[in-house]
């Protein structure tokens, strides 16, 4: 293995598109999300939080495919790093969403007391229309304890 | 005071809440998210967790949106939402939303007001900190 990819073995992961699909957002769902959230479920106007959601749910592979791509597993201990939302256009009751997103960044860092571990950023983008609705990006810490 | 008189400094009215576990299985179903740690007590003895589930992430920073859109007047005003996870909340943890307006821009969407943003247990530790842009008037 060279230096590089010893330093940052996913390296190549980066710009790795994900499958894509897309996301309605049912009346059903609007409201579903809202009453979880201790929020208004009459109130029409779609929770921005669903941009997230359809982002996940249109990317076109479970949480342990994503997981694979790194050599990682739910037991492993995965954990949500930082997440971004941008909304370009407000969310539409009802409308049909496409999903498409990639792999962003990868890069390794060790701790003194988590050891090595993996921050790997991935975008989600939604399009309604041809229109560039919403960007989220989110990252995922992969501990990498043993390695 | 109206959105027009906000100033740099502005505290957004706090949004606090309990966490109620049964909707948390209703998000688990809406994420199709199998972890059983957001809806399962036996599974999370024997992981050797507190017994009381993990609040879904998608929840806790819908819970700071909410905070923003009933301030900003509405679910389409949150314009831009960043936060960092630094803890978790646990089912039946009050929590509490808290925002400030740092800064204020007029763009071609309107008047933006970016704000510090943060979720906290209510005697426990931050779970969320961030910052938002969020429309608080209309373009000129």
């Amino acid at each position: 293995m060279s230096d590089a990819a010893e330093l940052n073995p996913y390296a190549d992961r980066i710009g790795r598109a994900f499958p894509g699909g897309t996301y309605d957002l049912a009346s059903w769902r609007c409201w579903l999300v809202a009453d979880t959230l201790v929020d208004d479920p009459y109130d029409e106007t779609p929770h921005p939080v669903l941009a997230w959601m359809a982002g996940v749910a249109g990317m076109g592979m479970t949480w342990d495919d994503l997981f694979v791509w790194f050599d990682a597993t739910a037991n492993d201990g995965p954990m949500f790093g930082e997440h971004r939302t941008t909304l370009h256009r407000p969310l539409e009751p009802g409308a049909s969403y496409d999903v498409s997103g990639r792999i962003v960044s990868v890069d390794r860092k060790v701790g003194r007391r988590a050891g090595a571990f993996d921050i790997v950023g991935y975008e989600l983008d939604l399009h309604h229309d041809g229109e560039h609705v919403a960007r989220c990006y989110n990252s995922i810490v992969f501990p990498r304890r043993s390695r | 005071m109206t959105l027009a008189q906000v100033q740099v400094g502005a505290e957004i009215p706090a949004l606090e809440l309990t966490v109620d576990p049964e909707r948390m299985k209703v998000m688990a179903a809406l994420l199709a998210d199998p972890n059983p740690i957001h809806f399962d007590r036996r599974a999370l003895a024997a992981l050797g967790m507190d017994e009381r589930p993990v609040n879904q992430g998608p929840l806790n920073m819908g819970y700071l949106q909410t905070m923003l859109a009933r301030w900003a007047g509405g679910r389409d005003r949150v314009v831009d939402f960043r936060v960092r996870f630094q803890g978790n909340v646990l089912a039946g943890d009050l929590v509490r939303a808290r925002g400030v307006v740092t800064a204020l821009q007029d763009t071609e969407r309107g008047r933006v007001a970016t704000c510090d943003i943060t979720l906290e247990v209510v005697g426990g530790s931050v779970a969320l900190s961030g910052t938002a842009d969020v429309l608080i008037g209309e373009a000129a």
